[in-house]
């Protein structure tokens, strides 16, 4: 199997299952399993993206005065 | 402290605050919005890379939310119930925008771009343990917003193929397809990022 035949079946296997040929081919080849190694740690580290951010109080204050408006809400009880 | 805190310190859980939301309570709206702002505006913002319609496009999700409340039986999560409306929310800013996200079909067409695909060549160093939070934001914003959608959709918010695919109207395969090509073209821009600080280093 060349690099070209299994990079071009790389993204359905990728996550996991693969032919016999397939796996050989990335247990052997160093070009394909440095690859691999590398789109996986790119798919772990997504996980460093966690939401860090707020939007502006403007975003709250519009979405009150619509639902407001559009009677969605009864008048807010005040016993917290 | 703000509403949502206070509702959850006097004991009240997210179901209760959904179900007093049902009935028109307007704290435990905004008690919802607080619990969840965070994540849809993140969201948002990934997938616009601007803020001002980041958060036009979370004012929007919130208030399609809102709006169809009192629909929500429980069959899903809340979070994820309200995660899937603003993916549709800004899949179809995008899609007046006339964006290239909703080409998915594209894979189908023979790319030249993507890969090594090389039988000879060197091994590249890899990337593992490279790369911080802030390249990789750099990097992602960098990539083509059809590319983000799938990487933002699915490496970052964890959702699965079939469901990407369901949310997009593509099949399982060009999903895949997709993230594979985000993912390729985020490991061009990291080692370009990588060898750009070496250099410098030098």
């Amino acid at each position: 199997m060349t690099c070209a035949e299994f990079q071009k079946v790389l993204p359905y296997i990728i996550d996991g299952g693969g032919s016999p040929e397939e796996q050989e081919h990335l247990r052997t080849c160093p070009v394909c399993s440095d690859l691999v190694a590398d789109l996986r740690y790119i798919a772990d580290i997504a996980k460093l993206l966690v939401p860090m951010e707020d939007p502006s109080p403007r975003v709250w204050n519009g979405i009150e005065k619509s639902i407001e408006r559009e009677g969605l809400v009864k008048p807010a009880r005040r016993n917290f | 402290m703000t509403t949502a805190k206070k509702i959850l310190a006097n004991g009240i859980s997210e179901q209760e605050a959904i179900q007093r939301a049902q009935q028109g309570d307007a704290e435990c709206f905004e008690a919802l919005y607080g619990l969840h702002k965070r994540r849809v505006y993140s969201l948002c913002l990934r997938m616009t890379g601007n803020t001002a319609e980041a958060e036009d496009l979370t004012q929007e999700a919130f208030l399609q939310l809102f709006r169809k409340i009192a629909t929500f039986r429980g069959e899903s999560a809340f979070s994820t119930w309200l995660h899937r409306l603003a993916v549709n929310v800004v899949l179809m800013h995008l899609r007046k925008k006339g964006l290239p996200e909703v080409s998915l079909e594209e894979s189908m067409e023979p790319q030249q771009e993507d890969g090594p695909k090389k039988d000879v060549g060197t091994r590249d160093n890899v990337l593992a343990g490279s790369i911080d939070r802030v390249n990789l934001e750099r990097a992602v914003e960098s990539l083509p917003p059809g590319y983000r959608i799938i990487f933002v959709l699915h490496d970052v918010e964890g959702y699965e193929h079939n469901e990407i695919a369901e949310m997009m109207g593509c099949s399982i395969g060009n999903s895949k397809s997709q993230l594979h090509k985000a993912r390729m073209k985020l490991r061009d821009l990291l080692k370009q990022s990588k060898a750009e600080k070496a250099a410098n280093r030098r």
